[in-house]
């Protein structure tokens, strides 16, 4: 279902979205008003989960805060696609997404990331980050950023990667007593924890933290 | 303790380790030297079971077991250490984690029970003053954002929690300064025992006049062509190693 979303002016809104199946968003921000999104894609048991994720932000006024945060930990046939779009219709605002996946078996998973800066935008800072961990051959990863930037006064950047677990830390940890299988568990914990961490609700972000363990 | 028998080794196809024989008791100190590209990081590497090195020919016994049939972490459970000479920076893996995982894992196999947290915590306390390590240190990620003597003292705190039997010191001198260097050996000797040996691989002399070895081996296009007591370090510092093309 398509939700129109209006933050009013100087105003906080914290969105935490797990597993949910179809999310379309389109939310105006106005002056001053701070957004913080996450979307997380954790389920243990359902194998042929596939989630849609589509957010439009649109920051209206001046000032405002956008911060969107996205992570899966897609294993068996699940599948997760996001499509993000940051509007920057106005300046001095700011904006982040960081968007971060892991895939086993023969997961699949896409990460389309819109990033518009239009020319009455001047001095808008806005970054995007997507990375990914692939365990599997059979796993897939897409990844599109697109970023347009119609004013000269920015500070943006992106990055895009998808690898796989880091070899030597692997090696590192083994020559340290830890075996390979808990060795990756500690690595792809630690690769959530950019997202996981920014969960301000103490028992939300305990409560993903366990589902991630439980899945790993 | 280590039973080195005509080792050869390769990596990508190509051959390193030449026939390296090598045997270390309890209680030595071996320093191993040798121009770049002899093979001395190879044999760091051999002995810990580095995925990208394969044995071709030889042996190697650790105390009484054969090495080579194990997985890494079980050579470091059995007693094992080697301090990198680039440690690896695990960005979001907290120092304190690592830590209590590697000690655990490492009792498991003792047939010990896990240390409870007060007790961990104890013993981080003791070995960080020990060897000279701050907070500062122990309350980041692994080795992230580390200066390079920072992350070699790490390297010794990681070992002095560790107790193992065997430590390998691969360049543990390269980017110190002498008083980094001096603060490391100290820890080094400090861990000495007469039940634990340690295989110091150095291009230079000066960290062996703090750290001082029973033997100094010349390794060679991938074997040991010299071996005698401390004082060929010291020759080797003033000569270098032109006597290998004589």
């Amino acid at each position: 279902m398509k939700v129109d979303y209006k933050i009013p002016a100087g105003e906080t809104r914290d969105l935490v979205f797990v597993n949910e199946t179809n999310l379309d968003w389109h939310i105006i921000q106005e002056e001053k008003s701070v957004l913080r999104i996450h979307v997380l894609c954790l389920s243990q048991d359902d194998k042929d989960a596939k989630w849609q994720s589509s957010l439009t932000v649109e920051q209206n006024g001046t000032g405002c805060r956008t911060e969107l945060y996205g992570m899966g930990l897609l294993h068996t046939s699940q599948q997760s696609f996001v499509h993000t779009r940051v509007i920057h219709n106005v300046g001095g605002g700011y904006s982040s997404q960081v968007f971060k996946f892991v895939l086993d078996d023969v997961a699949k998973g896409s990460f389309q990331g819109e990033l518009k800066i239009q020319p009455d935008a001047q001095q808008t800072e806005a970054y995007q980050t997507n990375r990914n961990i692939l365990l599997s051959r059979g796993a897939e990863m897409i990844t599109e950023p697109q970023l347009e930037i119609y004013a000269d006064d920015v500070k943006a950047s992106h990055g895009a990667t998808t690898g796989q677990l880091d070899e030597s830390a692997l090696f590192y940890m083994q020559q340290r007593c830890i075996d390979r299988e808990t060795a990756s568990k500690l690595l792809l914990q630690a690769f959530f924890d950019e997202v996981v961490s920014t969960l301000t609700d103490d028992d939300q972000r305990e409560d993903i933290t366990q589902r991630i363990q439980d899945i790993l | 303790m280590l039973e080195i028998k005509n080792l050869h080794a390769s990596i990508a196809g190509k051959e390193i380790l030449k026939g390296l024989n090598l045997t270390v008791r309890e209680g030595e100190v071996h320093a191993i030297m040798g121009p770049n590209g002899a093979g001395k990081s190879t044999l760091s590497n051999v002995l810990t079971g580095h995925p990208a090195y394969t044995v071709t020919e030889g042996e190697i016994w650790f105390r009484g077991k054969n090495l080579l049939e194990m997985s890494p972490e079980v050579r470091a459970r059995e007693g094992i250490f080697l301090s990198f000479q680039y440690p690896v920076e695990i960005p979001g893996v907290s120092m304190v984690n690592f830590m209590r995982t590697a000690v655990n894992e490492k009792r498991q196999h003792e047939g010990k029970d896990a240390l409870k947290a007060t007790d961990f915590l104890k013993l981080m306390r003791e070995k960080k003053s020990l060897v000279g390590i701050d907070n500062k240190l122990t309350n980041r990620s692994v080795n992230e954002g580390f200066s390079g003597g920072e992350k070699k003292r790490n390297e010794i705190f990681q070992m002095a929690m560790l107790e193992p039997c065997l430590s390998i010191l691969d360049e543990t001198d390269s980017g110190l300064d002498i008083d980094a260097l001096r603060v490391v050996a100290e820890g080094v000797n400090a861990l000495k025992t007469p039940k634990t040996a340690s295989i110091v691989i150095t291009h230079y002399q000066r960290l062996l006049d703090y750290i001082v070895p029973d033997f100094v081996h010349v390794l060679a296009d991938g074997k040991i062509v010299r071996t005698e007591g401390k004082e060929l370090a010291l020759e080797l510092e003033e000569k270098g190693y032109a006597f290998l093309n004589e």
